[in-house]
């Protein structure tokens, strides 16, 4: 195929994903999928290997090709996988990340050959599990997270098994939503599906995979050009978890990143053992923050596929948190990822100071509610905030801005109200919360939600409490997220992990999160930037 | 004598365009005059002058003026608003600022954010609180109001958005704020009048564009209006709205947030209205130029509408034609990058420094250098004649940016990019289809700008479209689409309820209020009872949704009938459908149109008729071969492709495989021969 018609194809690949995100996005039911946008879309070839995504969530897309190559190598052989099949796993031992997300994928044949599996990937509102949203602060093992489903066919040959479904819904708190936002999932993959038959079906089976084959080499290439330009070295970096939300203690992170040649080594082998806590990760979510952050220093723009993973290497240990043994419990993994992203990033700064920006909030704070109404009726709200981003050399950081990794959105306060009993009294920028620098880290959030159910079950997975995130080239660290509860006007501070808090009517619950760190001495920065913070409120006076 | 003129104005970029229709025979001509950026009212003024002149007629023989204008486009691309500010419910000042975090680039660290539209020292909270289900939680006190008087007037207000928590369920808190506001004399936008939704990012935002609009629209409609008066012109005027109708001056001033997308929507107004006279009821119009490729949708006769756009990534929740742009045009740059991939777009040469054949230093080869380089464009014949471009220059650059990095001769390169360009164009009319689940098998395809006769049959054969419409008078085409716009106005009520019996008293309740509304505003447009319409639709979704499909509201109001259609069109756009799980309405809405008179136009004859271009050597399908070159004015019998056609301002491609025949209004219609009938 030559250059021309790959580009085409590669664009039309594109373009599917594309479309099988829009059907997600217009069908979901829950908030999580429909308002906070936690799903992903990515197509695959036939071997696993991912081949193009939809612009959404890059902690899914860079994991769902290994979770798939998990399921295809360790339980359902690409054999056994016949047209109409849907396979679906949340399972993080089978492939999967957390309980919460459930993978679904379905092959695609042309004149006989598997020439694509199209995949997707939702953060569901509830699987069960000691918690609502399936995020207990306080498991210490898997079995307590909810219910676990290993690679098995939902669909058969394009007949739903409604067995499975039966069991699935007996075990989450809303299986309405379950189910509602599987359908989204479904149908997506259709979506997928045929458009690729279409696509394929005009190359032929052979060409479309030698095609797709290219499209990994290319990206490759680029990849290693991009990589040969940072000059060569061992660059170290060290950040720290909070606490496992178990024992008090903090988990160090580290990376020790290599730069030779065109490839890249990430060690992890200094990080922490494994938590009691639900603060773990699989290595395929470990692998998916290393991928990452090296795609993101790209100074290029390089088509993100598989082949972009090649040069990378990362070094993880069996045992640590960044590569958990089974049964060690997962819900907070991206806790792992986050602080994963902020180290690895420390270390590049070394090797390309000035197009690093310094530590960003660096955590999902997932705060999950179940409200109880008199009656005993209940419903489940999954939050996830963001914070401020680091400083750049250049430039302030931007306040209550997602970093890409996770790329949430936030739920409307107006949608929250008509669909729970809760309620939000308060949501704003939190002055004074960007570290300071020469360049002033982004602001912090703050958000408050009151209780007007009669009872309600409060869970939190937070972080950056007691380790802020860093400042770099003398800039100050952002400040600490925090959390209260305020009832009867006596207001109690906790801890970065809450479990299963019971709240009752009037109750208000205050999240704050982290800034960004500032870059470069506060003592060098302008008068006029002084002014206007000082105008506009963004920092203390 | 009673005026007759009827003008329809399309101000752009570069052109103002007019069609001037003679309302007694249906005489219809065009004229294009330079744009006035500084004030765009005096090249409108200055066009119509000279269609006077040249046409013969008076300016009090102009009955009506509809304009289209980009004013309040351009006004917010480059900031040039008011200084405003934004009153809200106090603990949520942060919100127009906070948006709803997510981004588009996931990869970069660097990502790009525009400084709010107003500055957080500029938003100030209220003391108020109301429900969810409009109830009111902590009242708003007048004096609480009048307290904050001092502030704005210290903060040199010169517009005032305000939008509360939950207003679109109960405005009674923000009527209450205009109401002691009013002693100022501030202009004043409620979110509850111009964004009555759920969701308080959005509506502020659509709120606040709409506040500091309406100083910077209120100004020109002023100019505009007292220019006219002086000129001696009494006809009406009238404006475009984003949503493809037309509203008074008075409506503009309020809610200029409507005219957002009032450029666009007039080529969505000319495909409708050749939808129309060529009897198409599904007809994609696809407008390409310079720069971008807008596609819009004719689906059974009408345009197809969203309830949400943006501009420059700032949302507007307002119902608008649904345009789907992409930064694809003639000026689109090719370049070849490290993994090896040929790119088009959407990176652009613009008209400064312009393709490599302009000759004004653009290095980088266009999609425009692409077609010059292959034969495809006539370099002697641009803009007839009006400007020679460098061959040689395109084919050099082409051979070196492209060719040699891709190990392609310069003919495959160059066609490559043609390819590339091509396969863009067609994914995003694919997915402006996609999204309706419409197939595009069931669309013939309009073809009008510029840049899109030499794309249009190949964007048909990638999406298998076998029609292919070519209007007459391509350049104005907007402008012809205007002429034939009517009012409308589109009323709303935001209310979540299950759609079951018991909702049918408020329905029919708040059918009869918006009909009421929409009486009033008609009659004061003018329009007699005969000309009135109301059509009535249902914002719809499955319980725990968040987008809605709109269904039409059958004429009896028949609940099985209504929920029929829902899960038939969510079946039709998703792939499946619940029937028998519980549906919620999320909305009523009311289009309300006052029907302007339609006289049937007819084309005054062309120019340029007497040219006959030679045949030309082009590069097609992986040679070069001679094919003939015919000008537009003189078709009178099919053309079998390849061929050429040839106008002042577009050339046509027509491929293997077409047949181009003349069809009615003074259209080109290509056709796919089909294979069976030609054997």
């Amino acid at each position: 195929m030559d250059p021309v018609a790959l580009e085409i194809l590669r664009n039309a690949l594109t373009a599917a994903a594309a479309e099988m995100d829009v059907t997600v996005w217009r069908t979901s039911r829950s908030t999580v999928v429909r308002e906070l946008l936690d799903y992903s879309t990515a197509i695959f070839d036939g071997n696993g290997e991912n081949i193009a995504q939809a612009a959404r969530i890059p902690q899914h897309l860079n994991s769902m090709g290994a979770g798939l190559l998990t399921v295809l190598r360790d339980h359902l052989p690409a054999e056994r996988w016949q047209d109409g099949d849907v396979v679906i796993t949340n399972d993080p031992y089978c492939g999967g990340q957390h309980i919460p997300d459930i993978l679904a994928f379905r092959p695609v044949f042309v004149d006989g050959a598997r020439v694509a599996i199209v995949g997707t990937l939702c953060h569901h509102l509830d699987m069960g599990g000691m918690a609502a949203g399936s995020y207990a602060a306080a498991a210490t093992e898997v079995f307590q997270e909810g219910l676990r489903i290993p690679p098995l066919k939902l669909v058969k040959a394009g007949v739903l098994d409604e067995d499975i479904l039966a069991m699935m819904r007996q075990n989450v708190r809303r299986p309405d939503m379950l189910w509602g936002d599987l359908q989204a999932q479904l149908a997506s993959l259709a979506v997928g599906e045929a458009n690729i038959r279409r696509l394929a079906a005009r190359t032929g089976a052979d060409a479309f995979m030698a095609a797709c084959a290219r499209m990994l080499d290319g990206s490759e290439r680029a990849m290693r050009a991009m990589i040969a330009r940072i000059p060569d070295g061992r660059y170290e970096f060290e950040d720290f978890l909070d606490n496992d939300g178990i024992s008090a203690d903090p988990v160090r992170i580290h990376a020790a990143v290599e730069v030779r040649g065109d490839e890249i080594t990430v060690d992890l082998s200094g990080c922490g053992k494994q938590a009691v806590g639900p603060i773990n990760a699989t290595l395929a979510s470990s692998s998916s923050a290393v991928s990452y952050c090296i795609m993101a220093i790209a100074d290029t723009e390089i088509p993100a596929n598989a082949g972009c993973y090649r040069p990378i290497r990362t070094i993880a240990p069996e045992g640590l948190i960044v590569n958990a043994r089974h049964p060690a419990p997962v819900a907070n993994r991206v806790a792992v990822t986050h602080r994963l992203a902020t180290t690895i990033l420390g270390a590049l700064h070394q090797a390309i100071p000035g197009r690093v920006p310094a530590a960003y909030y660096g955590v999902s704070y997932v705060c999950s509610f179940q409200t109880i109404n008199e009656n005993g009726e209940r419903g489940v709200l999954v939050e996830i905030e963001v914070g401020g981003s680091g400083a750049y050399a250049d430039q302030d950081g931007l306040s209550g801005y997602t970093f890409g990794m996770h790329n949430n959105f936030n739920i409307p306060a107006e949608m929250i109200e008509s669909e729970m009993p809760l309620t939000v009294t308060g949501y704003g920028l939190l002055p004074g919360s960007g570290g300071a620098g020469k360049h002033r880290g982004g602001l912090g959030l703050f958000r408050e939600w009151r209780i007007d159910s009669a009872e309600a079950i409060f869970t939190a997975n937070l972080e950056r409490f007691t380790h802020r995130p860093y400042g770099l080239e003398g800039g100050e660290p952002g400040r600490e997220g925090r959390l209260f509860v305020t009832r009867d006007g006596e207001r109690t501070a906790y801890g970065s992990k809450v479990n299963n808090l019971r709240l009752r009517r009037g109750d208000i619950v205050r999240l704050e999160t982290s800034g960004g760190g500032g870059y470069g001495d506060p003592a060098a920065r302008g008068p006029e930037a002084r002014a206007r913070d000082v105008a506009l409120g963004y920092v203390e006076v | 004598m009673e005026p007759f003129i009827r003008i329809g104005i399309d101000i752009g970029g570069t052109f103002t365009d007019l069609q001037i229709l003679d309302e007694r025979n249906g005489a219809l001509r065009s004229l294009k005059t330079p744009t006035t950026p500084e004030d765009p009212s005096i090249g409108l003024l200055t066009g119509i002058t000279e269609a006077a002149g040249r046409f013969g007629f008076a300016l009090h023989d102009i009955r009506l003026l509809l304009h289209g204008t980009t004013i309040a486009t351009n006004a917010v691309l480059e900031r040039r608003l008011a200084k405003g500010v934004l009153l809200t419910t106090a603990g949520f000042e942060d919100v127009l600022e906070i948006g709803r975090h997510g981004r588009r680039d996931i990869y970069g660290l660097r990502p790009h954010q525009e400084p709010p539209l107003i500055a957080r020292d500029r938003r100030l909270g209220l003391p108020e609180r109301l429900r969810a289900d409009g109830g009111v939680e902590k009242a708003l006190d007048r004096a609480a109001v009048e307290a904050i008087l001092p502030r704005l007037a210290a903060l040199g207000a010169e517009s005032v958005a305000v939008c509360l928590l939950h207003a679109h369920v109960n405005p009674a808190h923000e009527r209450m704020v205009a109401e002691a506001l009013r002693a100022t004399g501030l202009p004043v936008s409620l979110s509850s009048e111009i964004s009555p939704e759920i969701r308080e990012y959005e509506r502020s935002s659509t709120t606040v564009l709409n506040a500091l609009l309406m100083p910077v629209v209120g100004n020109y409609l002023d100019r505009l209006e007292r220019r006219m008066a002086e000129a001696g012109l009494v006809a009406r005027l009238l404006l475009v709205q984003s949503n493809g109708g037309v509203c008074s001056p008075d409506m503009a001033k309020r809610q200029p947030a409507r005219l957002l997308l009032s450029g666009p929507s007039g080529g969505a107004l000319a495909t409708l209205r050749m939808a129309e006279s060529l009897d198409r009821p599904n007809l994609l119009g696809v407008d390409m130029g310079g720069t971008s490729y807008d596609v819009c949708v004719v689906r059974d006769g009408a345009v197809t509408l969203k309830t949400q756009g943006e501009i420059d990534n700032l949302p507007v929740r307002l119902p608008m034609v649904e345009i789907r742009t992409i930064g694809s045009g003639g000026g689109s740059l090719a370049s070849v990058d490290e993994a090896g991939r040929l790119r088009v777009g959407p990176r652009s040469a613009g008209s400064r420094p312009g393709p490599v054949c302009y000759g004004r230093g653009g290095t980088e080869p266009a999609v425009t250098d692409a077609n010059i380089a292959l034969g495809r464009l006539d370099p002697r014949f641009f803009l007839g004649g009006a400007m020679k471009l460098d061959q040689e220059g395109s084919r050099r650059a082409i051979a070196e940016k492209v060719g040699a990095p891709l190990g392609l001769a310069m003919e495959g390169a160059a066609e490559g990019m043609l390819a590339v360009t091509d396969t863009n164009l067609a994914a995003a009319a694919r997915l402006s289809l996609f999204e309706k689940g419409l197939d595009p098998r069931d669309f013939a395809l309009l073809s009008f700008g510029g840049a899109g006769g030499l794309h249009a049959v190949p964007v048909a054969e990638e999406l298998g479209i076998t029609e292919v419409v070519f209007p007459a008078d391509a350049s104005t085409f907007s402008a012809f689409g205007i002429l034939h716009s009517d009012i409308v106005h589109d009323l709303a009520r935001s209310r979540v309820m299950p759609l079951d019996e018991a909702a049918l008293p408020w329905i029919e309740e708040a059918i009869g209020a918006l009909r009421q509304q929409g009486e009033v505003l008609l009659a004061a447009d003018g329009v007699p009872d005969t000309d009135r319409r109301f059509a009535v639709s249902a914002d719809l979704r499955y319980h725990g949704q968040a987008f809605e499909l709109v269904v039409p509201w059958p004429a009896a109001p028949d609940l099985a009938a209504l929920l029929g259609a829902f899960h038939a069109l969510h079946a039709q756009r998703f792939s499946y459908s619940n029937p028998g799980a519980p549906v919620e309405l999320v909305a009523l809405r009311m289009a309300v149109t006052g029907l302007l008179p339609k006289i049937h136009a007819t084309r005054a004859a062309g120019l340029g008729a007497d040219r006959v271009p030679e045949p030309r050597e082009i590069w097609l399908g992986g040679a070069w071969r001679s094919v003939p070159v015919h000008q537009r004015e003189r078709i009178t019998a099919p053309v079998a492709g390849p061929a050429l056609v040839e106008e002042e301002y577009t050339t046509i491609l027509v491929t293997q495989g077409w047949h181009l025949s003349p069809g009615p209004e003074g259209t080109l219609i290509a056709r796919k021969v089909d294979m069976k009938e030609a054997v």
